[in-house]
């Protein structure tokens, strides 16, 4: 299982079996321009593998206002 | 994904540039397309004062840092508008990160001016963003040329741009597509204007932000919904996404072979500049626009 914190909302979700960020993108219904996808200190291409008990920040990256 | 200069993992994806690179390589290119923007619209040269607009989101903060490790002696501007639930995050991120940093930072609070961003809101029946722009296009201009500072920069991004160009292209607007561009000549009493994030989109401004490590402000302005054309950017994004580098094309395509007819066109019927009576901006009309607005909010306190 995975976590996914999406920013700037700060809601937490969890995910079963996605291992890659494309597959996490894909259930997220974001487009890969539009977000950055974090571990870490790291940002991930959608190619990167994703493992259990990981930590991902998905952060929207348009800004308003 | 391997970036293509180093072959290390890339973190940044570019399909617009149909690349991908390391943080270290994605920073030589995010400045090189700055030092590309400056030269190819004579933006800046190495003995400018530049007065860097900062409203504390991703793209003005990585302004500021690209253009001083590009060199160039930039001082911070930051109009804090008296807006609830926004205002102060974005005071206290810009304010810290200039301190961090070693930043000069000037602070322009319109509050105290008598233009807190809610009451001019509540007293005009127009919409919101136009008169906020103009205001803080307003306190630019005169923080630019009271400082002495030859050259103001804001942090507006291909994605700010292509958008503010197609709003402009489908109302077929002659007077705005004469004046849209990444460089305005200092003019008039005004200081020369720079946009040099105008070849980096919101994603690649995003990623440097992150990289570098950079706080930035995230809460959106409770009257943003509809503000920064939203929609327009969509269809753009729609656009570049079944053909990468559309964005940019359309726009430098613009600047060489659109905006000169504008400009043509226009030329003929400007009206001159004089200060104004007030505050001694420059202005069309004498007292200025945002003169004549603080005397109506003073004037009539509990009007509606
Ligand atoms: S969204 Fe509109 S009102 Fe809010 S800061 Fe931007 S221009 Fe001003
Ligand atoms: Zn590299
Ligand atoms: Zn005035």
């Amino acid at each position: 299982m995975i976590t996914v914190v999406r920013e700037p909302e700060g809601r937490e979700q969890t995910f079963e079996h996605v291992h890659t960020v494309h597959k996490l993108l894909n259930k997220l219904g974001a487009r890969p321009g539009a977000v950055l996808v974090i571990r870490g200190a790291e940002l991930l291409t959608q190619d990167r593998r994703i493992e259990d008990g990981e930590l991902i920040i998905v952060r929207k990256v348009r800004s308003s206002g | 994904m391997k970036c293509r200069r180093c072959k290390e993992p890339a973190q940044v994806a570019l399909p617009s540039h149909n690349t991908a690179f390391c943080p270290d390589c994605f920073f030589l290119f995010y400045l090189r397309q700055i030092e590309r923007a400056v030269k190819d619209h004579a933006m800046l040269v190495p003995e400018d004062r530049v007065l860097v607009a900062l409203s504390g989101g991703k793209d003005s903060l990585a302004l500021m840092v690209a253009l001083a490790e590009l060199g160039y002696d930039v001082t911070g501007l930051h109009i804090s508008l008296g807006i609830p639930g926004s205002s102060d995050e974005a005071r206290r991120i810009v304010t810290e990160f200039c301190a961090q940093r070693g930043f000069a930072l000037e602070i322009v609070d319109t509050p105290a001016l008598g233009l807190a961003i809610p009451e001019v809101k509540a007293r005009l029946r127009r919409p919101i963003c136009a008169v906020c722009g103009k205001i803080k296009r307003h306190y630019f201009n005169l923080a630019a040329i009271e400082g002495g500072y030859s050259v103001l920069a804001t942090g507006h991004n291909l994605d700010d741009e292509t958008a503010r160009l197609f709003a402009n292209t489908i109302r077929w607007d002659p007077d705005y597509l004469a004046g849209q561009g990444p460089s305005l000549p200092a003019a008039g009493g005004f200081p020369r204007k720079v946009k040099p994030l105008y070849r980096l989109g919101e994603y690649e401004n995003a990623c440097f932000a992150f990289l570098k490590g950079l706080t930035y402000a995230t809460t959106p302005c409770p009257y943003s919904q509809g503000a920064s054309f939203t929609g327009h950017k969509a269809l753009l994004e729609t656009l570049e996404l079944r053909s990468p580098g559309a964005k940019i094309a359309f726009y430098d395509g613009f600047l060489a072979r659109g905006r000169p007819a504008f400009e043509a066109r226009c030329a003929a019927a400007s009206r001159p500049l004089v200060p104004c009576a007030r505050c001694g901006a420059p202005t069309n009309e004498s007292p200025c626009g945002v003169c004549r607005i603080r005397a109506l909010l003073a004037e009539t306190p509990d009007a509606v």
